[in-house]
């Protein structure tokens, strides 16, 4: 048989870092949040590990996930549709008396029948709070050449605006790196520290087997987090590598970052970045074209299929079925699917969330630095 | 396990009135629409009426369309039993044959149809843009206890005879039919879709075949043998929108027609009879700052810098700064340089319009062409398209064409 398949399979979490954004999650989780006008955030590392032959995946949902299930139906978009392998979603295993688990280690503890069970050399973590066209296959050769127990990613950024101000750790845990030779020698958890760092992508790669004796170990210890629990205390032990990213990443750490990353698409430079690489698959919606009627005027923005624009929009990215009617304004606005500004309505640096409607000539506008937020089916 | 009704898309034909759109592409392949092929009407028909086994007859140039219908998914014709099959020309025990008519394509898959079992048998045309409940003429058919329906629109008087008529009593009964007569006695056209009680159409199909003399094709041979029969034959009336779109104005005019759904009466704009596709999967479409964009159809992976007014474009299209697209069609993956001017005038999938270039004219009393490029071709820097030119080889920079 020829070998096709990258010996790895995946594990996706789709909940982590849902703290950071709460109103975006209200009726969702991190991983099904739409973004860049026709996509959900877990479209890229699903498209990515597709692309790197790996076809072996585990959705580790937690809580507010049936969007996401609705989202990932049976994988079949992302090729996932597989006799071997294809896409598993875990829902929490719970019976009575068993704990909802907060990391990593409860999650994976869940599945450690499965993951025995499975064949595959390596296993490849992710969140999907990160935004990338990721090349797994190059990282897993990484890891492979180094010879390391576990290889993470990190790309060389600043730590947002949010991270550096909060005092708390209420909202969960980032790391950062210190690095010698390839090898990570420290691990920062909220290091708050200025200038550009070592962020972890929390991207794993491990051995399989290696994973299954280390998170065993570590459930039975009582621990949670992978990355604070696990690697952590162990950096002497274990040969943990780093793995650098350049490509281009978007973190979605708040309510602003996920407006600056969304804006920073329109930027044709930051666009190709991302999209040059093999394609982002996505649900099929079978919209048809957008269609720019009469008088209505366009520049400098990104729109997915399906909508119909009769007003002007400026600056902005509409997902699929956005309505703008006539002599209405949109100026520096995220709109999701099938939201309406009704004519004449006036609307400025605005995040609107699904079906939300602006009825005729109303006026809202948010600022630059502090873009507002509208939920879900509400009309303003 | 036995299918009420199956479908029989005739999709064979070369399209030689759409000459460089179909010189490597069947005709139902043709791209229409900003992201559809020709086929994915019929087969988005079927679907949302509830057929869910469709016999694909190809012949001419099936490689793009084989590909494309792919095992039937994007139209939900991945089916256990039934779903959608392409059906070339094979070689049998007794010898092969191309399909020499499309009662001949039927004939020669009579072993398809019987897999199904099926009651009643659709026959489909793969060249016609049209949103059409097939259930419904079904229905009709039933109600009227036919033999033999077909569907029929009501055309000018002036222009009927230019199509095939169907002079009908009135309880829809067939009694005449008239094949581009010069005195019509009908306005009638025939949609060349007909439903057949499958007893019925085989009888015929093989009676057709013993024929020497035969042109073994359904309008030609078919109906008038089953009216010579005096069958139970009925005319149903569809007053939807249909377009034949066999020839370059009438492709160019059902895509602009898109533009105006209030009035041309084409809505892809429905939620309850969507037209399914397979996704080109790019990224939505950017309008770039300074790009000026009026009364037209975009698609994802389009980028637009220059001018686009009254056009459609498809998935990939690039218009680059100071081009200007007016009244076009312009298909998926094309590039309009810097410059460039293309009005009036369809142009395939994957074409490069150089720095510059003048493709096609805005219609005069005299001239009112629509412009072609066929698929690949380069237009060099500076050339010149007339509004009459049909160009399948590529054009030097600077260089004229009319």
């Amino acid at each position: 048989m020829v070998n096709t398949n990258t010996n790895a399979l995946g594990i996706i979490f789709p909940n982590s870092y849902d703290a950071l954004v709460p109103e975006l999650v209200n009726v969702r989780l991190m991983a099904s949040i739409p973004f860049a006008s026709r996509y959900r955030l877990i479209d890229f590392i699903l498209s990515s590990m597709t692309h790197a032959d790996i076809n072996n995946i585990s959705v580790m949902v937690n809580n507010n996930y049936h969007s996401l299930m609705d989202h990932l139906d049976s994988g079949r978009e992302w090729d996932l549709v597989r006799k071997n392998g294809g896409l598993h979603i875990f829902p929490p295993f719970a019976e009575k008396g068993s704990k909802p688990y907060n990391g990593r280690v409860g999650a994976m503890a869940g599945i450690l029948e499965f993951l025995r069970d499975q064949r595959e050399k390596y296993v490849v973590i992710t969140d999907t709070n990160i935004v990338v066209n990721f090349d797994f296959k190059a990282m897993i050769q990484a890891h492979i050449e180094s010879g390391a127990d576990v290889t993470v990613a990190y790309n060389e950024q600043e730590l947002p605006e949010s991270f550096l101000k909060s005092e708390s750790n209420d909202k969960g845990y980032y790391y950062t790196f210190g690095i010698e030779d390839g090898r990570i020698t420290k691990i920062y958890v909220n290091s708050r520290k200025a200038g550009i760092q070592n962020f972890s992508m929390n991207m794993f790669v491990v051995e399989r087997e290696l994973l299954v004796d280390m998170i065993n170990t570590a459930f039975v210890r009582g621990d949670e987090f992978f990355e604070r629990d696990v690697l952590l205390p162990q950096l002497g032990r274990l040969n943990v590598h780093a793995f650098k990213y350049e490509g281009y990443v978007a973190r979605i750490c708040d309510m602003k970052s996920y407006f600056d990353e969304n804006m920073k698409l329109l930027d044709e430079y930051n666009l190709d970045a991302l999209f040059s690489g093999p394609a982002i698959y996505t649900k099929i919606h079978d919209d048809n074209p957008t269609r720019y009627i009469g008088s209505a005027k366009a520049e400098n923005v990104m729109v997915a299929d399906g909508c119909v624009i009769e007003g002007e929009v400026e600056d902005s990215i509409l997902f699929r079925g956005v309505k703008v009617g006539k002599g209405a304004k949109v100026k520096n606005c995220v709109l999701m699917q099938g939201t309406v500004v009704e004519a004449g309505a006036n609307v400025e640096y605005l995040i609107m969330d699904k079906n939300v409607t602006i009825t005729a000539g109303k006026e809202m506008k948010g600022t630059n630095t502090f873009p507002v937020y509208i939920g879900k089916f509400q009309v303003v | 396990m036995a299918k009420e009704m199956i479908a029989m898309l005739l999709a064979g034909g070369q399209g030689s009135r759409l000459y460089a759109l179909t010189q490597e592409l069947a005709k139902p392949a043709v791209p229409f629409g900003g992201k559809y092929r020709i086929i994915d009407f019929p087969l988005s028909n079927c679907v949302n009426s509830g057929i869910d086994t469709v016999g694909i007859l190809t012949q001419y140039q099936p490689l793009i369309l084989n590909e494309y219908i792919g095992n039937g998914q994007p139209w939900d014709l991945d089916r256990l039993h039934g779903g959608v099959h392409v059906l070339p020309p094979y070689q049998k025990a007794s010898g092969s044959d191309w399909y020499k008519g499309t009662a001949n394509a039927i004939y020669q898959n009579i072993s398809f149809i019987e897999r199904y079992d099926p009651k009643y048998v659709i026959i489909l045309s793969g060249d016609q843009i049209c949103k059409q409940d097939y259930s419904d003429f079904l229905r009709f058919h039933k109600e009227k206890d036919a033999e033999f329906s077909v569907a029929v629109m009501e055309v000018p008087w002036e222009e009927a005879s230019r199509f095939g008529l169907m002079v009908a009593d009135e309880n829809d009964k067939i009694t005449e039919f008239q094949e581009k007569p010069k005195n019509p006695k009908s306005n009638l056209a025939s949609m060349g879709i007909y439903i057949f009680n499958w007893d019925i159409l085989k009888k015929y199909l093989e009676e057709d075949e013993a024929d020497p003399n035969s042109e073994n094709d359904f309008g030609n041979n078919i109906i008038p043998n089953l009216l010579r029969d005096q069958r139970r034959m009925y005319a149903y009336h569809f007053s939807g929108y249909w377009k034949d779109v066999g020839t370059i104005s009438s492709l160019w005019e059902a895509n602009m027609e898109i533009l105006d759904p209030e009035h041309s009466g084409i809505n892809l704009f429905d939620e309850e009879w969507k037209i399914f596709s397979r996704n080109s999967g790019m990224t939505g479409h950017k309008i770039c700052a300074g790009a000026e964009v009026e009364n037209s159809m975009i698609t994802d992976g389009c980028r637009i810098k220059g001018k686009v007014r009254h056009s459609i474009l498809f998935a990939g299209v690039k218009v680059e700064d100071g081009a200007v697209v007016e009244d076009a069609v312009v298909m998926g993956g094309t590039v309009i340089k810097a410059g460039a001017v293309v009005r009036h005038c369809i142009i395939a999938e994957n074409v490069t319009i150089g720095e510059n270039a003048v493709v096609g004219a805005m219609p005069t009393e005299e001239e009112n062409g629509v412009a072609t490029i066929g698929a690949g071709i380069t237009v060099g820097d500076n050339a010149k398209i007339g509004p009459k030119a049909m160009i399948n080889k590529n054009v030097e920079g600077g260089e004229e064409k009319w």
